[in-house]
């Protein structure tokens, strides 16, 4: 708040020229303020989605271990199906998540793709599964199944709240004084999940319901 | 200077994307599809304000006509979203949306009750209670039975609601004559008081504000005043909403 030294001649249009820039001044730079704020939000919100969807996948592997050994203890099911899903479930461990993922579009594409071809892997074995009416008429199994189902709805529901973070924050970040301030601070447009591996899997639907009454 | 601040500011402001369309919420329970008599609806929504009362969780129903096209997973997500069940920073809410041409069904569960009702316990409620009842057609008996054993697998206490249900209408009277003589009470003492000190003027506005609200949903609607005796008392949702996709879903 800054008032040079007003002359009494020039009088009150000198003085109402100066509160209107000032207040022009303010308003503006408050508004750059609140939209970068925006801007910061809306990367963390961004980086929380991604954390969700991360998590969303360890629960599935948690569940993994317990689905082999409930299959493998009730029945002689095909081993090649339960090796692929372990097999999978390994690779997935394997890869080291860097911290900056969301950023890294490569690092992403890759461990996404990972997790889903564990994904494919296990919707196999929960497909392959429905030919065992021993295993199927087990509480365990219909309980573990239900978790798969709802694990993999979860991972739906991630996805999609990340992909819509990401598409809020470029769409803000692109737009008029979002890019200004975006230029000032040098921040970027996320990559937004790649097409192959976002496309919006439905849940599979494995219904024994349906099933049965067939 | 914040009126201009949001003057200057509100044109840049973008359109919130509107959600697909989420219906209209109705109560406790939102019976679109009509699956439910008016008595039935009433006792399901006694029972929910009890489970509120009691455990402060919100159980929700929805039945509606069909999904049209969506998946049940993400019409019950979005709905329980948009509607806030669950409270602000508890989260603990939990929906149960009947599909009634596409014979589905789903338990969507907030993230503050994924602990205590885990997706597993959702499946054996869908499967072993709710859906033999539906296979027989009895469509309200499977709901009740539904809620009730999402209710005992939180493990929450019943609030006093459904025990004074029959006596409602009286307590209600009387509750709110004895609400309006106070509320008399407080504007005349406060009025004789102005003279004083102005904290006086300030006070009964205040303890009305606070009736006001309270009254518009739960006692006065309720019985002695308002006419209408609604459903249930049902205050609106926590306001919550955080749901992660938690649940199960089946089919009938």
């Amino acid at each position: 708040m800054i008032h040079p030294p007003v002359r009494p001649a020039s009088g009150g249009a000198a003085v109402i020229a100066l509160a209107v820039l000032l207040i022009l001044v303010v308003g503006i730079g408050g508004c750059g303020v609140a939209r970068y704020n925006g801007l910061v939000a809306g990367q963390e919100r961004i980086d929380g989605a991604f954390s969700e969807i991360d998590n969303q996948y360890k629960r599935r592997n948690d569940l993994i271990p317990q689905l082999v050994s409930t299959i493998k203890g009730s029945t002689s099911f095909e081993e090649s199906v339960l090796t692929q899903v372990t097999e999978a479930r390994a690779s997935v461990g394997r890869l080291q998540l860097p911290a900056d993922l969301p950023t890294d579009p490569a690092a992403q594409t890759e461990y996404l793709q990972a997790q889903q071809s564990l994904g494919g892997a296990l919707g196999r074995l929960m497909m392959v599964a429905e030919a065992y009416p021993d295993l199927k008429s087990t509480s365990g199994f219909r309980d573990l199944q239900v978790q798969v189902e709802g694990t993999e709805n979860r991972i739906t529901v991630a996805r999609r709240d990340y992909i819509d973070s990401i598409r809020d924050y470029n769409t803000s970040l692109r737009k008029f004084p979002g890019n200004v301030i975006a230029g000032m601070f040098g921040m970027e447009t996320r990559p937004q999940l790649e097409a192959a591996t976002a496309t919006e899997r439905e849940v599979p639907t494995i219904d024994f319901d349906d099933a049965q009454r067939k | 200077m914040r009126v201009l601040l949001a003057l200057v500011c509100g044109a840049w402001l973008t359109a919130v994307p509107s959600l697909a369309q989420v219906p209209a919420n109705d109560g406790w329970v939102t019976d679109l599809a009509g699956m439910l008599s008016r008595e039935q609806e009433q006792g399901l929504e006694l029972l929910m304000e009890s489970y509120k009362q009691g455990s402060t969780h919100e159980i929700a129903l929805l039945t509606v006509p069909d999904l049209g096209g969506r998946t049940i997973e993400r019409y019950a997500l979005e709905v329980a979203r948009d509607w806030g069940i669950g409270g602000e920073d508890t989260h603990n809410g939990a929906l149960l949306v009947v599909a009634k041409a596409e014979r589905k069904l789903r338990i969507e569960v907030g993230r503050g009750l994924e602990g205590d009702l885990p997706d597993a316990i959702c499946g054996r409620i869908v499967r072993d209670v709710i859906t033999p009842a539906f296979r027989s057609g009895d469509i309200p008996g499977g709901i009740r039975q539904g809620i009730v054993a999402m209710h005992s697998a939180i493990g929450g206490d019943y609030g006093p609601i459904e025990r004074t249900a029959r006596g409602r209408r009286h307590a209600g009277g009387l509750g709110s004559l004895f609400m309006l003589g106070f509320l008399i009470f407080v504007i005349v003492a406060g009025r004789r008081g102005r003279g004083g000190m102005g904290g006086g003027s300030v006070l009964p506005w205040l303890l009305m504000g606070s009736m006001m609200s309270r009254g518009r949903h739960s006692s006065w609607s309720g019985g002695g005043l308002g006419g209408f005796g609604g459903g249930g008392g049902f205050s609106g949702f926590g306001g919550g909403g955080g749901f992660s996709g938690g649940g199960a879903s089946g089919g009938w």
